[in-house]
């Protein structure tokens, strides 16, 4: 009997342990919190973009419909023409600047839908903080516009509180101008391959230098999506148009002369 | 300066809801515990209150039929209630206290608003209990007569005691997934109604799928039950016995089974209906690689159940005309399997889009959609039905003289049932995705309609006729009894992935929308975090489970010196 009862307590054990290991086999994607952000009022334009693009691509839970363009109008790319959200924001309702409107549609959905799209979208109000709302739209702003958001939109003193720790002063740009570190920082590397490694959803760093001059590696950071580079058409307007806000003058060229001497 | 007071008394506020609003628990944190004490007393919960329910059919039968072995049959189901009884309370009690401690906050919360239903549940348990007591322990004493319809009766107070209860605890859980809409995070929790948070959204819907799914699962362990029973048994009446309990128990689960994804629409579209981001979270959100793991899973629950079928027509005189067909079954089993398993909308990282070159698979893409999904998963239902119906007719042939006749009949409505759900199949990749939607309806009702239609015209069809030879119950090769411990450990496992689902879509909300997580605890882990803690429930539920099949073989030998096990049960036909 005790043989079968192995046998019983071995089928229970691979079975469970087939199961467990499908589940650790799959991309491994947990649900985040929305971060607290404790914005001060000297947060800069650029800081404010770079924590709501962290609330859009993550805790937010956005790109699960805006991602894919089927659910809802993809915002980071172009849309019939009339560019990213940041370019298109303004013209949307006749009578409505940008901010207005990416704040209505964040906080009363239903009042404007998009033609070709479902009314699906829930009031954000119940899931995100008015800090974290404002800080989202600055990033959509910054897809092809101008962001317009300030400390006054959301309520917070021009002062830091007393005795805060700089850190809750806002995510800060970094100031060096060691170009890997940049590629590294600034989440490059997370399309484009160097030295071999790394996914290929944009051109790869290995050899950029041979293949375009030093002002057209400029101006592809600047204007991502002036030109496409053959081969990677499907990844059109993936790329952030944000750079030339998150970059000084020196990290930028400190990163163009780095990818204009690969050769 | 104002704005700065005003932050740093959020900040304050912030801290001290946090500061009193959890407890610690050594080793796997507060979260693992209320975890493992939820899952495992919901286990427990989901077998006791789903086997009264095959338990007083089954002895309605008996009584009815007069036959002897089903209501012996339906005793020892309900003794192995009566252990599981004792395990599930003791299990709630833990659950109630680790919620207490370690989320006393929330709990204040849901005290508030659900007090006067703590209180009945309470109330209905000790009810509940005692007609259980009553029902198992007067099974011999009133056992003829009048008195038996009354012994009847209490199995059925059972059900309705017991099913009382579970819409009790539902409406708890449901209303932390999906509290009404006039209920905010400002809201405090004594303005809200007891009613008006009971009868919420998902209320029914999880109700009307747990009740389906506690039958499922009840089948399932009773099956394993037997399978166990078989492998130890000593005398061929005994392995007779439990190869019948084992068959009953098989069918019961499958066959409860196969109307549980009807159940999972509904409620999948009720989610959707009260918050479309609730539903995109669960179904094409971080969630959505948890629908490829449940497809796996039921994957195997198909091939086990198929193949415990078809290995048991080995038994019955008459069915190696049907052998050659098992092949084929396989084989569609297998491929849409395979489909069913395909990944489509899904988030992936940047390596993997660059993998596929765009946001889906260039092949895959084509499987991988609802169309392709449905089709694939109304065919291993009716391929599943097709399996029961040849094993129900085996060693039978029907003497009627329109045999032959409805027999076509019978072919062609499954012919149109599976040509209904390929039409819509492929015809939902040409039209719009509302449109595409709509015909999942259609090919759901395409099977549904052939398997009452065949049913009832086989029910009339094998009436009075001819055996083929009596089935040889007890002659069951040892393999196909582990098919059964296979689907019982598979069932508690999807139970435990469903539940990661119900509850992880509220994410970072106890109660979604209104009360966030504030613990270190909230972010909703992966999919592999989530498959150990569920392994670790099912292996704990299993190894109390097995403990309560020892106690109830030592009972069994306590008090009866000889084997419960029938006389090899007189079996004109399968499929009884």
């Amino acid at each position: 009997m005790w043989r079968t009862n192995l046998k019983v307590l071995a089928v229970a054990l691979i079975v469970i342990g087939f199961y467990t290991m499908v589940a650790h086999v799959i991309p491994q994607l947990q649900s985040e919190v929305p971060e607290a952000l404790a914005l001060t009022g000297d947060v800069t334009p650029e800081a404010l973009a770079a924590a709501g693009e962290r609330i859009y691509s993550g805790a937010g839970g956005c790109v699960a419909c805006h991602g894919l363009g089927t659910r809802a109008p993809n915002l980071v790319t172009d849309q019939g023409g009339e560019g990213t959200i940041g370019a298109r924001c303004g013209s949307r309702r006749p009578g409505m600047d940008c901010k207005s409107y990416l704040y209505e549609s964040m906080t009363n959905p239903g009042a404007f839908v998009v033609p070709g799209f479902e009314n699906i979208m829930p009031d954000m109000r119940r899931q995100l903080a008015d800090d974290q709302i404002w800080a989202t739209i600055a990033y959509l702003q910054s897809l092809g516009g101008e962001v317009t958001v300030t400390a006054s939109d959301y309520g917070t003193s021009t002062e830091a509180p007393t005795g805060a720790a700089p850190a809750a002063a806002g995510p800060a740009l970094t100031a060096t101008t060691e170009p890997l570190a940049l590629l590294r920082e600034k989440g490059c590397v997370g399309c484009h391959a160097i030295d071999g490694a790394g996914p290929p959803i944009g051109p790869s760093f290995d050899g950029m230098g041979r293949r375009l001059p030093a002002d057209q590696i400029r101006r592809a950071i600047l204007l991502p999506n002036a030109d496409t580079a053959k081969g990677y058409e499907q990844f059109a307007g993936t790329m952030p148009q944000t750079f030339g806000q998150m970059l000084s003058a020196a990290q930028l060229e400190a990163i163009v002369q780095f990818l204009a001497g690969r050769r | 300066m104002t704005d700065v007071v005003g932050l740093l008394q959020a900040a304050a506020q912030a801290a001290a809801d946090t500061a009193g609003g959890y407890g610690h628990f050594p080793g796997i944190g507060a979260r693992g515990a209320v975890w493992i004490a939820a899952e495992v007393h919901l286990m427990f919960a989901a077998f006791v209150l789903g086997v009264p329910m095959f338990a007083v059919i089954c002895e309605l039968i008996g009584i009815v039929g007069k036959d002897e072995k089903y209501d012996k049959l339906s005793k020892e189901f309900t003794r192995l209630l009566v252990f599981a009884y004792s395990a599930t309370a003791l299990w709630g009690g833990l659950l109630l206290f680790f919620l207490t401690t370690l989320y006393p906050r929330f709990w204040t919360h849901m005290a508030t608003i659900f007090s006067r239903s703590m209180w009945v549940y309470a109330g209905l348990f000790f009810i509940e209990s005692f007609t259980l007591y009553l029902y198992y322990y007067g099974w011999d004493r009133w056992k003829v007569g009048r008195a038996k319809w009354g012994h009847w009766g209490l199995g059925l107070l059972l059900n309705v005691w017991g099913t009382i209860v579970m819409f009790i605890a539902n409406s708890w859980l449901t209303y932390m997934m999906s509290p009404p809409s006039g209920v905010t995070a400002e809201t405090l929790p004594a303005e809200v109604g007891l009613w008006n948070a009971i009868a919420n959204a998902t209320w029914m819907p999880i109700n009307i799928h747990r009740l389906i799914g506690n039958a499922v699962f009840g089948g399932a362990i009773c099956g394993a039950y037997a399978a166990f029973r078989f492998l130890a048994a000593k005398t061929p009446e005994e392995r007779a016995h439990y190869d019948w309990m084992g068959y009953v128990g098989n069918f019961i689960a499958i066959s409860t089974f196969i109307v549980l994804p009807f159940a999972g629409y509904w409620l999948g579209r009720e989610i959707y209906e009260y918050n479309q981001q609730m539903g995109i979270t669960m179904m094409g959100g971080f969630m959505s690689w948890l629908w490829i793991v449940q497809a796996v899973l039921i994957g195997v629950l198909f091939l086990a159940a198929n193949y415990y079928l078809w290995t048991g027509m080995g038994r019955i005189p008459g069915a190696e005309r049907f052998a050659p067909y098992t092949k084929w079954m396989l084989l569609v089993l297998v491929i849409c399997w395979i489909v069913w398993a395909t990944p489509h909308t899904i988030i992936a990282t940047r390596e993997e889009l660059a993998a596929m070159g765009g946001s889906h698979h260039p092949f895959l893409n084509v499987l991988g959609v609802m169309s392709a999904k449905n089709t694939a998963v109304n065919l291993m239902i009716l391929t599943t039905f097709l399996s029961f119906l040849i094993y129900r007719r085996a060693n039978r042939r029907p003497t009627v003289a329109w045999a032959r006749t409805a027999t076509i009949i019978q072919t062609a409505m499954f012919a149109i049932a599976a040509g209904v759900v390929l039409f819509y199949g492929v015809y939902g990749y040409f039209v719009e995705a509302i449109v595409r939607i709509g015909f999942s309806v259609y090919q759901v009702l395409a099977v549904l309609a052939c398997i009452i239609g065949v049913s009832i015209i086989d029910v009339f069809l094998v009436r009075g006729a001819e055996s083929r030879g009596e089935i040889r119950w007890g002659m069951m090769p040892a393999r196909s009894q582990y098919a059964l411990f296979i689907l019982a450990v598979t069932f508690t496992w999807l139970m435990g992935l469903m539940g990661f689902a119900r509850s992880g879509i509220r994410q970072h909300w106890h109660v979604y929308e209104v009360m966030r997580d504030t613990s270190a605890d909230a972010a909703t882990p992966a999919l592999g975090e989530a498959a150990n803690m569920i392994s670790l429930c099912v292996l704990i539920f299993l190894g109390l489970v097995a403990f309560i099949f020892w106690l109830g073989g030592l009972a069994e030998r306590a008090g009866h010196k000889a084997p419960v096990a029938l006389a090899v049960p007189p079996q004109p036909a399968a499929g009884d």
